[in-house]
């Protein structure tokens, strides 16, 4: 066969190749990791790109990670190209120049052949600490970036294989961790070593120049395929707004997210126009962060299951008004971004699903609690430990949402409590499905979780993230919305008290927190949910008779024997007394559209 | 001495008789999915007449079993409850959080929730501290009150999983005492004892699972020992674990989850044998089925064993033979995908309706319409005298090569080169992830369709010898036959190096060493006939995932050895190592081993002979286009005899594919050896 040729068999030789590696570069960054977040949270993610920056092959992990590292891949593809060798490794973390927020450290290392480089084997984790004005670098109150911690633009960490000494200096000094640091460093050198060495043989196999034809075959079929996907949905423009609780000063208003999405042939328009300024505080998203949004969103409704590359992108075109919370400017502060993504997400699958009725189950969540406490253990030492959790899946067309599952640009991992009390001097009190969360439908949503954690030694700063405090995920055709999120805290002997999303606390021994993330929104009319499945839910303690009775319509007598005709006459007064579903979305307080 | 190991598979079971250390006679019969037990009974009834025994001649029986596993894939376990630290109770049904599929909205629960529903998981005031000291002490009360419940909801197992309970086993301990007290036909599984490690996810899953898979394994090997016994063998039963060592029936019945994986290590061990009795220490075994393709590492003479893999989605934290499965097999069917590429499997036609040439209902291309195709089977005989329909395949594939407009045949030869590019990447992720260089291994295919692949496999992976025995169809029976009996201990020690005494490190062992040699007792083994080997989990302070360091040198400082050696593994999975960091010892283990007796390979009969014409040729597909190929009957093959590619060596349970410029030789005891050239 001549270099120059594409056949599709190779192609798909190659393809699973290439996965292979990035699935490896992954297993090895989690496997010889320091901290807790990256080792039981897996908050990581490893992948590869062609000499131009395209993606071409992912590992499963964070789509907000992967999402991000296209962005850094191509700034230092401007930056660096031709001033490349072998055994040099790429660094930045900046969100104004190629980064994301700034605890996720790109390293990026090029794969040389024949002279120049054929590809690019990339990984991002995120650091249990960067600096800035609070430990965990999450600060939620941050109104730049200089407060967030240390700007890494994009540099060389080595350069022809001689470990750049200067850099790493800089960076141990102005990190609260550093041996941590230090180490999750080398995890993703470890992750770099195993894709360069797997790309260079593969490369060896096949020659650069041949390498180079596929990837350019296998970019332009993704391309088609998410055309053809596009060209599939009924053209016209769709619009859909969605919230966040806040920006983390201003607790009163809420912050806007709008999106116009246009469907014209094969091409989508999406205009960002409407949604809120930038935000004082950090919740806005950074250009990395945002793509990485809108990629997940559309690659979810056009080719979910088929390969994932650059190619994918192409039909997408963005508007987004400067200065705003999807388009910030230097320095605004971004580092809060996380749950941004996942009400950009929201959004564009809100406006999406009109046009695609059926495809799209009812609202997640819509939060991840992130929780970091910073305090010193027994022998004195600084120690900091992140902790997860998230809420419930939205109701399906065929099927009830998951229980606590991660959705959309997220997919980390929850610290076991065995961890986190092993090494840190906190405890995990309860950690537990939250009855009644789950918004109604005839598919509901999935069940939120309850997490309570108690400290047990000194003095401890708390960085607390979440949000859907103040506006719930939304249900869909009839479907219930979940109800609001609750965070409390507990001080000494007293009782729980309610605090907002996003803050940072200082606790001592005794105190405790207690978080709830609330269930995914229900999809279709709960009064239509068959009332054995109800039934079932309640002999499982996730729903209560009440709620059977008040939601579903469902009459249970005491021996949770489903009371037929009584639940005939529930059911035709709660429809009476609701009338009609004419909306598509039901978002609580907020009213029906 | 009369031995018959008999592996018991979805699809066949197969007997192997020995007769005073050599195969008497071995053979192969359907499976009886709907009891087990008959397929046992007529395959060990036709093997003794078939040498003129008596069922009361067998000395020792021993089979392995997929029982556990169809029963955990089936979802056909007891009815279990759970009890767990108050708080806790719904961990199995949260697990980590994390989705196996990106980009998908349509979400699919990721945990093994069916295990024991929220109305069977139970919530036992009581809770220790992370050193194990007791910080609430076990409400007996709530203990008492969840038995009655789950009774009544008519669980016939219990599963405990406190919270550091591998710290402090005492409440789980006591719980088990009041439920036998209370109801001693529940079987009672607890965390302590069936999986003492952190993270309490995993760990429920494991205890969960063993007490699920209770009634299952339990019922079967109660029947499977009464219905011997009525056909007459007074033998001695052994069952396989998953670990790849034999124990008995008895020991299985307290822990059903080492039987996982009995089946899979069953074959493990077979080609292990086989490997180092033909002088190959390092080998990747590569089983390809109708449906899936098991592949693991032989290194050292020894099965790799794993603590931690996934079955059926699910994390399983337990000692087993490290074979992974990818859906690769002769029934995987050829597709096209959304954006136009030829894609191979995981979907399978399996053996009903099968490839569209076995003319049972088939119209899917397959990888074996594939390889009628291309000439490498010969569509009279094939796996024991069906009759393949090339003109089905062709009409088949045709139509899958319509669809990305290439030609029938450079279609066939794109799904072999699919499918074997699918095995090329596990073979590598797993040798490669373990720290192995795949080039340095010996290739060893079997299963009906692994030596049809094998070679060209080999050419792909710059191996350089391709193994194949004599008899690849039984190798799992068989390799009960020369399993080892096993036994593994672990306790958790959790302390750095720098503050291990080493009084204090031979206690922990000798403590475990105690365990084991009870358990070897009730196998029946003498103490003197007894290896046992120990091992450390290590990793560096701060790391949570650990490497697995053998102790068993005699000499020097064992501490010291042990950490200069994990420093040089971590470099070798890793590309680094950190010899100024701390290290730390996680677990300890212990593995009692007992070998059974030396097995003979009869010599040749005819080592003399002249060496074997071809049968026929055939045009078979090589280097882009079709030659004519010689085809050898296996059993008139002569020892020494050299054969050079392109041929073909029929068997009746499979074909060999010798590819251009390869070089086989059978060796002396009977096995095959192929040289693969690399520039």
């Amino acid at each position: 066969m001549h270099n120059d040729a594409v056949d599709p068999i190779t192609l798909e030789v190659l393809r699973n190749r290439l996965e292979a590696i990035a699935q490896e570069m992954q297993d090895a960054l989690v496997r010889s990791a320091y901290s807790n977040i990256i080792k039981e949270g897996h908050d990581c993610s490893a992948a590869l790109f062609d000499s131009g920056g395209e993606v071409i092959a992912q590992a499963t992990a964070l789509p907000a990670q992967l999402g991000v590292l296209p962005t850094a891949v191509k700034r230092m593809v401007a930056i660096f190209e031709g001033k490349l060798s072998d055994g040099d490794v790429l660094a930045v973390n900046d969100p104004y120049d190629g980064g994301t927020h700034l605890p996720d450290i790109c390293l990026i290392a090029p794969i040389v052949k024949d002279g120049a480089v054929a590809a690019y084997a990339a990984c991002i984790a995120h650091h249990q600490d960067i600096g800035g004005k609070t430990p965990g670098s999450l600060p939620t109150d941050s109104t730049d970036i200089f407060q967030e911690g240390l700007r890494i633009p994009p540099i060389k960490l080595y350069d022809k294989g001689a470990r750049n000494e200067t850099a790493f200096a800089f960076i141990a000094r102005n990190v609260r961790l550093p041996k941590i640091t230090a180490g999750d460093l080398g995890a993703q050198l470890a992750s770099l070593h195993v894709g360069r060495t797997r790309l260079a043989s593969l490369l060896d196999e096949h020659g650069a120049q041949s390498f180079r034809a596929y990837m350019v075959e296998l970019l332009d079929r993704a391309e088609r395929v998410t055309r053809q996907f596009i060209a599939m949905i009924k053209p016209g423009e769709y619009s859909f707004e969605d919230y966040l609780d806040d920006d983390g000063i201003d607790r009163q208003t809420l912050v806007r997210i709008r999106a116009t999405v246009s469907v014209k042939g094969s091409d989508l328009n999406i205009d960002f126009t409407g949604s809120s300024p930038q935000l004082n505080g950090p919740l806005n998203a950074d250009r990395a962060a945002l793509m990485s949004a809108v990629f997940f969103a559309v690659k979810s409704v056009t080719d979910p299951m088929g390969p994932t590359n650059g190619g994918s992108f192409r039909p997408i075109k963005l508007i987004l008004p400067e200065a705003s919370v999807v388009n910030p400017k230097a320095p605004a502060p971004v580092n809060a971004r996380t749950h941004t993504m996942k009400r950009i997400v929201d959004t564009l699958l809100g406006a999406m699903v009109q046009a695609m009725p059926g495809r799209v189950p009812a609202a997640p969540c819509g939060s991840v609690r992130v929780a970091i406490f910073s305090g010193l253990d027994d022998s004195g030492e600084p120690y900091m430990c992140s902790d997860f959790s998230t809420g419930g899946t939205g109701g399906q067309p065929q099927r009830d949402g998951v229980d606590s599952l991660e959705t959309d640009i997220a997919n980390t991992m929850n610290m076991p409590a065995e961890s986190l009390e092993l090494n840190y001097p906190i405890r995990v009190v309860s950690y537990r499905l939250w009855e009644d969360s789950a918004g109604a439908g005839r598919q509901r949503g999935g069940f939120g979780v309850e997490r309570e954690i108690e400290i047990l030694r000194g003095q401890v700063t708390m960085t607390l993230r979440e949000d859907r405090h103040r506006t719930q995920p939304w249900g869909l055709y009839g479907g219930r919305p979940a109800p609001l999120a609750i965070a409390e805290i507990k001080r000494g002997a007293g009782g729980y008290e309610k605090i907002p999303s996003k803050g940072v606390y200082r606790l001592t021994a005794g105190d405790r927190v207690r978080c709830r993330v609330s269930g995914g929104a229900g999809y279709g009319d709960p009064l239509e949910r068959d009332s054995v499945n109800v039934r079932e839910d309640v002999i499982d303690r996730k729903v209560s008779v009440e709620a059977a009775r008040e939601s579903y319509g469902v009459i249970l007598r005491p021996d949770l024997a489903i009371d037929i005709a009584a639940t005939d006459v529930q059911r035709a007064k709660l429809g009476e007394a609701r009338g009609k579903i004419s909306w598509t979305f039901d978002r609580g307080e907020l009213g029906v559209q | 001495m009369i031995e018959i190991g008999v592996d018991i598979g979805g699809t066949f079971t197969d007997v192997v008789l020995m007769r005073d250390n050599r195969i008497a006679h071995y053979t192969k019969v359907p499976s009886t999915p709907s009891n087990l037990i008959e397929g046992v009974r007529n395959g060990v009834t036709r093997a003794l007449a078939a040498v003129d025994l008596k069922p009361s001649d067998v000395d020792r029986f021993v089979y392995g079993s997929t029982v556990a596993i169809n029963a955990l894939i089936q979802q056909k376990g007891a009815v279990t409850g759970l009890l767990t630290t108050e708080g806790f109770e719904d961990v199995l049904e949260i697990g980590r959080h994390k989705r196996s599929h990106l980009y998908n909205l349509f979400l699919e629960p990721e945990t093994p929730v069916f295990l024991a529903p929220r109305r069977r998981r139970f919530a036992i005031p009581e809770r220790l501290a992370a050193d194990g000291s007791v910080l609430a002490p076990l409400d007996e009360k709530a203990v008492r009150t969840a038995v009655e419940a789950l009774s009544g909801q008519g669980a016939t197992a219990i599963a405990v999983c406190y919270l550091f309970s591998f710290r402090n086993p005492l409440h789980e301990q006591r719980t088990r005492d009041i439920v036998r007290e209370m109801r001693p036909d529940i079987h009672v599984s607890i965390s302590s004892e069936v999986d003492p490690a952190f993270r309490e996810y995993e760990r429920t899953v494991m205890t969960s699972l063993d007490a699920y898979l209770q009634g299952a394994v339990g019922d079967y090997v109660a029947r499977q020992r009464d219905d011997l016994a009525q056909i007459g063998i007074e033998a001695k039963l052994q069952v396989m674990q998953s670990r790849g060592g034999i124990t008995s029936p008895e020991a299985v019945m307290t822990r059903p989850v080492s039987l996982l994986l009995s089946g899979l290590a069953a074959g493990v061990i077979g080609s292990k044998h086989v490997a180092v009795e033909s002088g190959q220490h390092n080998v990747i075994s590569l089983d390809m089925g109708g449906t899936s393709c098991d592949i693991a590492l032989i290194r050292d003479g020894a099965p790799i064993v794993t603590n931690q893999t996934r079955v059926a989605r699910f994390p399983l934290r337990m000692q087993m033979v490290d074979v992974n499965t990818i859906g690769a097999g002769g029934g995987s069917i050829a597709w096209v995908d959304t954006a136009g590429s030829l894609r191979v499997g995981p979907q399978s036609a399996g053996a009903e309706p099968g490839p569209a040439c076995y003319r049972r209902g088939g119209t899917d291309a397959t990888v074996t319409d594939a390889s009628l195709v291309l000439g490498y089977l010969n569509p009279g005989t094939f796996a024991g005298g069906i009759s393949l329909d090339l003109d089905a395949a062709k009409a088949a594939i045709k139509r899958v090569a319509d669809r990305i407009g290439l030609d029938l045949i450079t279609t066939a030869a794109g799904i072999h080169r699919i499918v074997n590019a699918r095995m090329n990447d596990e073979v590598r992720r797993v040798s490669v992830q373990r720290g192995f260089d795949p080039r340095q291994f010996t290739l060893l295919p079997l299963g009906g369709a692994g030596p049809i692949h094998g070679c060209a496999l080999a050419q792909d992976l710059n191996i350089a010898r391709v193994l194949i025995p004599d008899t690849p169809g039984v190798l799992s029976a068989f390799g009960l036959l020369v399993a080892n009996i096993e036994h593994d201990q672990m306790a958790t020690l959790a302390r750095r190096a720098d503050h291990v005494d080493l009084a204090g490190l031979q206690e922990a062992f000798r403590r475990l060493e105690r365990r084991g040699q009870a358990k070897m007792a009730a196998d029946g083994v003498a103490p003197g006939d007894v290896e046992i080997r120990r091992q450390a989990d290590m990793r560096y302070v701060g790391q949570s995932y650990e490497l697995t360091i053998d102790m068993d040198k005699k000499t020097g400082d064992p501490i010291a050895a042990a950490v200069a050696s994990f420093h040089s593994r971590h470099d070798t999975m890793y590309g680094h190592s950190n010899t100024a960091g701390s290290v730390e010892f996680v677990n300890l283990r212990t593995i009692h081993v007992h070998r059974p007796d030396e097995r003979e390979n009869p010599p040749m009969k005819s080592a003399s002979a002249a060496a074997a014409k071809p049968v026929a040729h055939r045009e078979s597909y090589f280097d882009g286009g079709f030659v004519k190929t010689p085809v050898y009957d296996r059993k008139q093959l002569s020892v020494g005899q050299e054969i050079e590619g392109p041929a073909i060596v029929e068997q009746a349970d499979t074909t060999l594919i010798i590819n251009p410029k390869q070089r086989a030789r059978l060796h002396e005891d009977r096995s095959i050896l192929v040289d693969i050239p690399h520039a």
